[in-house]
């Protein structure tokens, strides 16, 4: 048992990993920092002992007779309870990153269990789901051909209804050759609406993607597959000539453009610039690109980092700016920014759905109450996972709240 | 007894060292070995440039920022004991050669240097000896408990056991001093002198336990002290 998994780990092991092998003391600093393990308080969720587990299924593997070295090792006396630790360690973790801010080694507990899980999946060991649909992804760009009638015709409706909803002459064009900006949406028109509306206002030069930036296959570790999910978007990017690709509030999808594309794709997207909606209308509105009526809204709100454009893209300034430019009564959370509590709902776990909603919802307690503590009507955030998952925290523990984009406030308080 | 004290003053001394040095070759291209990361790990807030994130990452380092925050009394103990630890490295350059310049510079004669060196060694090893208790204590309840594995027990009781012969023969014997440099030096120089009697059988327990310190160290995770910063900068990559 476990033979693929620890096979595959081997294989995978890097220079980071390598390093959390070999230095981490366990002095129990990420064990308070992770959401999993203050709400569970089950061992399999200390961050650390992720990686205390994976080593003794790897050292199982080579065990021999000596009875000294094997107590000294930890080994497991039972496959099976090892198995079903390592499935919580592995798949009951959000890949916030809150515990290696609090790590005194910075060591990315993370990195460590994206890279395991793509090594447990091939024991059949958690949600195949996740990659199913990141395998979905990739094969899309395959079939585009045969979808892209079904999507041109869906997307001439919904500018027909901001036409009428909206102003007369937005437009949103899909392929158009020579545009300076690729928006990548996500699935649902809810990604597309507010950033066209904020486009057509600010006169931008845009086209709409026919892929969407959302990358399931980065949740499960497996790099392959991710990249090629990414490449349909960097060819289509290509080929229309665009100066840069923008990515919706996705905060996964954004750190694989942030963090990734670069070492994935090198020159190939040389000359080419990857945001990120958010901070580009906060550079619209700075331009005076577009114009928003000041104030706008006196509902108490809030805003909640997401981990992937908070502690791993560095977006931390740009949507508060944005919220205080509409808002009149913002209140922080405690503790944010860095230090921010995760949702809950990440790395891949709102798309397991059902399997993991009692996990969610248990995992998004600290959230539930630091939400509760500023007492806000809105919660504000810049990523379709999180806004996912509060929605459920809201219904779960009827919190009474909204939850709302950054780029919805901004796109309905623009004036045209 | 004599062989074998024989064979711990004389022979595993060169062993240790040569382990030592080996193991941390062997680690090191372990290490290097293994494929980076291409993609950019950084946690954010960071710095700009490169020289600010290395600096940044000197600061986490020696001043152990990150679990200040979650933990402060984690954050005492680990942080009082790293400063016992680096002035006992620092005090023990005394036992192969002398800081002349400095004792010339302020213009202390033998009494007063030897006065200092009590004080400051002794301080120096209780700022090491205790947090190294609690830190003992606190692997045995709680999270820490299910979190620890053998080798935490043993790193910790072997640094307390150093700790504990380097602090009897501090507090308790009268060691002279000048018998332990001409050992250790005739050590480096091939020119074997006889083991300090002064300091009895605690020396050499002392100085063997060191050398386990010595062949354990680039196999266990006392190798933070080289990892740390490597680490620290592959996370602001």
């Amino acid at each position: 048992m476990l033979n693929q998994f620890v096979e595959t780990m081997r294989d995978r092991f890097n220079r980071p990993i390598q390093y959390y092998a070999d230095i981490c003391v366990r002095c129990g600093s990420c064990a308070d920092a992770c959401h999993f393990y203050t709400v569970s308080q089950d061992p399999a969720h200390i961050p650390a002992q992720r990686m205390v587990l994976i080593k003794q299924a790897l050292e199982a593997s080579k065990a021999g007779n000596n009875k000294l070295a094997d107590w000294y090792h930890e080994l497991p006396h039972n496959d099976a309870v090892l198995a079903a630790q390592l499935e919580k360690a592995l798949w009951d973790c959000t890949g916030c990153r809150r515990c290696a801010v609090f790590c005194p080694f910075d060591l990315d507990t993370g990195l460590l269990v994206g890279t395991a899980r793509y090594a447990i999946l091939k024991e059949g060991i958690g949600p195949e789901i996740i990659a199913e649909i990141g395998d979905s992804e990739v094969a899309k760009g395959e079939i585009i051909e045969f979808v892209k009638d079904f999507f041109l015709e869906q997307v001439s409706e919904l500018e027909a209804q901001l036409q009428a909803e909206f102003h007369p002459d937005l437009t949103i064009p899909v392929g158009k050759e020579g545009a300076d900006m690729l928006y990548v949406p996500l699935v649902g028109e809810h990604a597309i609406i507010p950033a066209a509306k904020i486009f057509f206002a600010a006169g931008e030069n845009w086209t709409l993607s026919m892929f969407t930036a959302t990358n399931h296959s980065y949740f499960v570790g497996d790099g392959a597959k991710s990249k090629q999910a990414a490449q349909w978007i960097v060819d289509e990017a290509k080929r229309l000539g665009v100066k840069a690709i923008v990515y919706p509030e996705c905060g996964h999808a954004s750190r694989t453009l942030f963090n990734y594309f670069e070492s994935w794709f090198g020159d190939e997207i040389a000359g080419i610039e990857r945001l990120n909606i958010v901070p580009l209308t906060y550079e619209y509105l700075k331009q005076g690109r577009i114009k928003i009526k000041p104030n706008l809204f006196d509902t108490p709100m809030t805003f909640h980092d997401s981990c992937s454009l908070g502690r791993s893209s560095g977006m931390y300034d740009e949507p508060r700016a944005l919220i205080h430019a509409v808002a009149t009564d913002f209140r922080e959370m405690t503790p944010n920014r860095e230090l921010n509590w995760c949702c809950g709902g990440g790395g891949g776990l709102i798309a397991a759905a059902d399997e993991k909603f009692e996990r969610r919802m248990e995992g998004g307690l600290p959230k539930v109450q630091q939400i509760r503590q500023t007492e806000a009507k809105w919660v504000v955030t810049a990523c379709e996972n999180c806004k996912a998952q509060l929605e459920d925290l809201n219904k779960h523990y009827e919190l009474n709240i909204e939850i709302k984009g950054v780029i919805d406030l901004i796109a309905d308080a623009l004036i045209v | 007894m004599e062989t074998v004290e024989y064979i711990l003053a004389y022979i595993t001394p060169y062993l240790a060292v040569i382990i030592l040095i080996g193991g941390l070759i062997y680690r090191l291209r372990n290490w290097f070995q293994k494929p980076p990361v291409t993609a950019h790990l950084s946690l954010y807030p960071r710095p700009e440039s490169r020289l600010g994130r290395i600096a940044d990452a000197l600061v986490d380092m020696f001043t152990m920022r990150s679990v200040f925050r979650v933990n402060r009394l984690l954050w005492a103990g680990g942080f009082i004991m790293h400063v016992g630890l680096l002035l006992l490295f620092l005090g023990h350059i005394r036992t192969v050669t002398d800081f002349y310049f400095l004792w010339d510079l302020l213009g202390w004669g033998e009494e007063e240097t030897h006065t200092f060196s009590a004080i400051a060694g002794m301080t120096a090893g209780l700022l090491f000896f205790i947090p190294l208790i609690y830190l003992f204590l606190r692997r045995w309840g709680g999270t820490i408990k299910v979190l620890s594995t053998p080798e935490d027990y043993f790193a910790l009781v072997l640094l307390a056991s150093i700790a504990i012969t380097g602090l009897h023969m501090r507090l308790v014997l009268e060691v002279d001093q000048q018998a332990i440099r001409e050992f250790m030096q005739g050590l480096f120089k091939f020119s074997w002198q006889p083991v300090p009697e002064s300091a009895g059988v605690v020396f050499i327990w002392h100085f063997t336990l060191v050398q386990i310190l010595m062949i354990y160290f680039p196999f266990g995770k006392l190798l933070h002290t080289v990892g740390a910063g490597l680490n620290k900068m592959v996370m602001r990559s």
